[in-house]
């Protein structure tokens, strides 16, 4: 592990009035691994925040402390301007936010529709039985209207295709009333013409204006077609946070391509 | 964007009527077929109409209504140990020590009734509350300390076991409201004829629909079928989990109470209950429900437990002698599962696991 005294100087907490979100000292480790030492994020309303950083730097631990999959060791957050401390992710969905996480979630064994559905399925009152029919329908519009083509919504996901099923999770968040949106590598197992699709899918989104977005891309062409900002995690800080229109690919590389260095340097160097 | 239109031959698979029609020379049983091996239950209803008819042909005396009530001993009570062990299966779980609280409930029951004075219905309940308690340590044990659920409710079958024979001082006793002539209670509660086929029916037809139905059961299967996901979803694994083993007890004590009833005594004997869990869960099994989890039918299990239970009549009827029906009952489960193998792997066409 690198020197404290080496890391990169992180950026500092940083804000603006309109932030729907913010994540100030946000830290978090698994027994001998840091994945977050002291992260500041914030998340401004309607924009499409684009959370880089290399393999195991802790995007994706980031997310689920924000949707409240798991607890921080320490650091605060805030939503909408008051403290956000979720207990659960029911309740941070309740609070409005929501997640495509990096491995979907999906459940194979359930129907594409059921999976969209789950943790908010339609009932039939005063019964506590599932209204599947309202549900297939409602699964069924949503799809068109998000303009993803399962050709059967009644069908195991374990039968859809890679690139399906991550529409169905992206589907699955999009399709829910939250407002802060939380997407890991929505593009991951996608083609070019779906993952086209998606970033048509989240730019309509933020033309809509009432969702504001953190989405974690490797591809960095993706980013700046779809991101307004960029926060890029390094050593377990914010190492970087630009405007997407500030900054170029190159910038981004060089960032990653010196950290490379340094910690090759660091190695090489005998222990003091 | 285009959607995509509804096309009603693509959601019914087992054939749309216009187009099959003309090419079939027996279209109704073709379908009929079909639509049998793509239910989940679809090899057991076969094979247990095949083992039932081949009993017919064979015996003049297994098609009468007393042989029906011979056979019902045989396999209402494992279908109702099945109905809740789905529950844990699905989860990808085992309960083991449903065969304890089979013994324990109605010892719980007599003490309660005896020894505390408590009349014959709020004593079930008691028992049966007790039952709850302990799948829910189960439950805790499994989900929350996260034991491994063999280890885990093999340590509660021996413990409750253990403790039915302090508690009973290893002495068989006359079953409160279970003695000739029998009331209301008895006759309820396992003693008449048709009483525990009843509750048998009530209690599958009430946990399938459960199961297929309502966030409960779409929970289970989501936790067996990928727990972490489910978690990340919002499903409360946890309390799930929890839930499931408390029902499992449940059936387990009530079957304990009904069997106690029914034959007039509490036996406090390990060796009967812990045969019977064995045949719970092949009952379980052999109806389609999957020891790995995530998939499970609960209607399957009450027609595995009807299986077994012919097939036991039927070797009897049949005078097979006695040391060779346990090994009979062992070639039949293997047949079964092996049909099962391959019908499943018929019925999820090009997807094959494991
Ligand atoms: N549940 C966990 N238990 C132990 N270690 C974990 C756990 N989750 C994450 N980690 C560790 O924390 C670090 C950050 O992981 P994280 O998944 O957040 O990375 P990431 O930035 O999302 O990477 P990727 O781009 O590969 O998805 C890694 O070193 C990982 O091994
Ligand atoms: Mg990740």
């Amino acid at each position: 592990m690198a020197e404290t005294a080496d890391a990169p100087s992180a950026v500092p907490p940083a804000s603006a009035p309109d932030d729907v979100l913010r994540v100030e000292h946000m830290a978090k480790r698994f027994g001998p691994v840091t994945a977050l030492r002291d992260v500041n994020l914030h998340l401004r309303k309607g924009e499409v925040l684009g959370l880089l950083g290399d393999n195991g730097a802790g995007k994706s631990t980031l997310i689920k402390i924000i949707s409240g999959f798991q607890r921080q060791d320490s650091g605060q957050m805030f939503l909408r301007g008051k403290p956000y401390e979720p207990k659960s992710v029911d309740d941070a969905r309740a609070k409005g936010v929501d997640t495509v996480y990096q491995d979907l979630a999906l459940i194979d064994e359930l129907s594409v529709f059921h999976n969209l559905f789950l943790r908010r399925e339609r009932v039939l009152r005063p019964l506590p039985l599932l209204n599947n029919r309202e549900m297939k329908r409602e699964a069924r519009r949503a799809l068109d209207e998000i303009g993803i083509h399962i050709p059967r919504i009644d069908v195991a996901v374990a039968r859809l295709s890679g690139g399906q099923r991550q529409a169905i999770a992206v589907a699955r968040t999009v399709n829910s009333a939250a407002d802060i949106l939380l997407l890991d590598e929505p593009l991951a197992a996608m083609g070019a013409k779906e993952g086209a699709q998606i970033l048509d899918l989240v730019a309509r989104l933020k033309a809509e204006g009432r969702v504001s977005i953190i989405m974690i891309l490797h591809n960095y062409v993706q980013v700046f077609q779809a991101c307004d900002r960029v926060s890029m995690i390094q050593d377990g800080a914010i190492a970087l946070d630009k405007p997407t229109s500030e900054t170029s690919v190159e910038e981004l590389t060089e960032i990653v391509v010196n950290e490379y260095r340094r910690a090759r340097q660091a190695a090489a160097q005998p222990p003091a | 964007m285009a959607s995509v239109a509804q096309d009603p031959a693509a959601r019914d698979p087992g054939g749309s009527r216009g187009s099959a029609q003309g090419r079939r020379a027996l279209p109704g049983w073709r379908e009929l077929g079909a639509r049998l091996l793509a239910l989940r239950e679809g090899s057991i209803i076969v094979i247990a109409l095949v083992t039932a008819i081949y009993f017919s042909v064979n015996t003049s005396t297994f098609l009468t209504g007393d042989n029906f009530k011979t056979l019902l001993p045989y396999f209402a009570p494992f279908a109702i140990l099945a109905a809740g062990e789905v529950f844990v299966m699905i989860l990808g779980e085992i309960d083991l020590s449903i065969a304890g609280l089979y013994l324990f409930a109605p010892i719980l029951f007599y003490k309660m009734n005896t020894s505390v004075g408590m009349s014959l219905v709020p004593a079930v309940i008691v028992a049966l509350l007790v039952c709850m308690v302990v799948g829910a340590i189960n439950g805790v044990f499994v989900s929350v300390v996260g034991v491994n659920s063999f280890v885990a409710t093999l340590g509660m079958l021996f413990t409750l076991e253990g403790l039915s024979l302090i508690i009973s001082k290893g002495t068989p006793v006359a079953t409160p409201g279970g003695q000739p002539p029998l009331g209301t209670f008895g006759k309820v509660f396992g003693g008449g004829t048709y009483s525990e086929l009843i509750w048998a029916v009530a209690i599958v037809v009430i946990l399938q629909v459960v199961l297929t139905f309502s966030r409960w059961g779409l929970y289970t299967v989501a936790i067996g079928s990928n727990k972490l996901g489910a978690a990340e979803a919002g499903v409360r694994v946890n309390v799930v989990m929890i839930r499931n083993y408390m029902l499992c007890s449940l059936t387990a004590g009530l079957v304990g109470v009904f069997e106690a009833v029914r034959s007039a005594t509490v036996q406090p004997n390990p060796a009967g209950p812990n045969e019977i869990l064995f045949l719970a869960v092949a009952a379980a099994v052999i109806g389609g429900t999957l020891l790995t989890g995530g998939s499970g039918t609960v209607v399957g299990a009450l027609i595995g437990a009807l299986f077994l239970g012919v097939l036991k009549d039927g070797l009897i009827l049949q005078g097979v002698q006695a040391n060779y029906l346990l090994f009979y009952t062992g070639l039949a489960v293997i047949v079964a599962m092996t049909a099962n193998v391959f019908v499943g792997r018929a019925r999820r066409g090009t997807i094959t696991r494991g």
